[in-house]
């Protein structure tokens, strides 16, 4: 299914691909199917749907489990190991650097303003996120009562979050949700 | 190269086995991308007040702008700041090490499995409340803007952006970025 130089090819894409990732994996996300489904064949269109779709129900670091996966298929384990490394270790070293950078000029009247306008912009960011992940993952009128109790809790509550989730998932279990 | 925060609230001196336990646990409590901010600030803002709640957003809005895995930025960016270099490397592992391998066996399997009606239902319940936490978590990051209309207004915009038109995260960004900054700037020197 793929040629021996498979491996090397995909760690080396994912490792270019991870450092232009600006706004965070999911932006170069259609390059990354593009590359491996359509240019090389690596994996079915079918095929990478699922693995987006068990990245994002399982817990930890979702697209970093993603690639592993992919790198999984393409060429096993070790592949898995190094595309994991490739999406987030030149990453990692590009935001130490930079936030060393950053803190470091953190009095400079510059990023006071910088700090006031960009703060903002990211939190509606991440409720918009939230929503457009609650958009696929509400399906019925149940789910959707689910999604708003959890963000209530959390806002007015003063609960762990974990509590929710364990919730929710009973919920699921029993067919409740 | 990053000043270790030795005053206020960052007094309490994070061991690196804190670091390393707590991103695991963000890590493993995280569902769907973002879901992991949510136990983030439980983490570092509220359970062991490494840093505080505009410190916290600071470094998420850093992270969202950078390149790479967000989450993954925030446990470098926190680990260098309350313990330098070495802090980072502690929150890394703690955030990939064991998550990765405990959900990338349970990936591997669930591709070979993928029949079973149960643990569908299990993981799409999770995720519906997992989204819901990351819409208040948000909200409540949101509450510290409320007396100011124009954070307001662009993080209405940046919401809008992203869940109305079908661009992508960085295109907003990418839009609305340059436009808050110039404002707040023509704001900042007509407050001189």
């Amino acid at each position: 299914m793929s040629s021996p130089s498979a491996p090397m090819a995909l760690t080396f894409h994912l490792a270019l691909l991870s450092i232009i990732s600006f706004g965070g994996i999911p932006s170069v996300l259609p390059d990354i199917r593009n590359y491996v489904v359509e240019a090389h064949g690596w994996l079915t269109d079918r095929e990478f749907a699922n693995f987006f779709a068990i990245a994002n129900s399982l817990p930890g670091p979702n697209m970093i489990l993603m690639m592993s996966l992919i790198g999984w298929s393409v060429g096993g384990l070790p592949t898995a190991l190094a595309s994991a490394l490739a999406t987030f270790g030149p990453p990692c070293a590009i935001y130490y650097f930079a936030y060393g950078l950053w803190d470091r000029l953190r009095d400079a009247r510059w990023q006071h303003v910088a700090r006031r306008s960009l703060v903002p912009v990211t939190i509606g960011l991440i409720i918009g996120g939230g929503t457009v992940m609650a958009r696929t993952a509400d399906r019925d009128w149940q789910s959707a009562l689910v999604t708003l109790a959890a963000a209530a809790l959390i806002l007015w509550v003063r609960v762990n979050p974990l509590w929710i989730l364990i919730a929710a998932g009973a919920g699921g279990v029993l067919g409740l949700i | 190269m990053v000043r270790i925060a030795q005053d206020g609230l960052g007094a309490e001196r994070a061991s690196l086995r804190a670091l390393f336990n707590g991103f695991l646990k963000v890590a493993l409590c995280s569902v769907g991308g973002s879901g992991g901010i949510v136990f983030a600030r439980g983490l570092v803002v509220e359970q062991r007040r490494w840093i505080d709640d505009r410190d916290f957003a600071d470094i998420l809005s850093f992270c969202q702008f950078m390149p790479g895995p967000n989450i993954v930025g925030v446990a470098v960016c926190v680990g260098s700041r309350v313990r330098g270099p070495i802090g980072a490397l502690a929150g890394v592992a703690g955030f990939t090490l064991i998550p990765l391998t405990i959900s990338f066996s349970v990936g591997a399997w669930c591709l070979r499995n993928t029949d079973l009606g149960m643990l569908q239902g299990l993981l799409s319940s999770i995720s519906a409340a997992a989204s819901g936490l990351v819409i208040g978590t948000g909200l409540r990051l949101l509450a510290a803007h409320r007396d100011r209309p124009m954070s307001l207004s662009f993080a209405g915009l940046a919401f809008c952006g992203l869940v109305f038109t079908k661009l992508p995260l960085l295109a907003v960004l990418l839009a609305l970025a340059p436009l808050s900054f110039s404002i707040a700037a023509i704001f900042n020197r007509r407050a001189r």
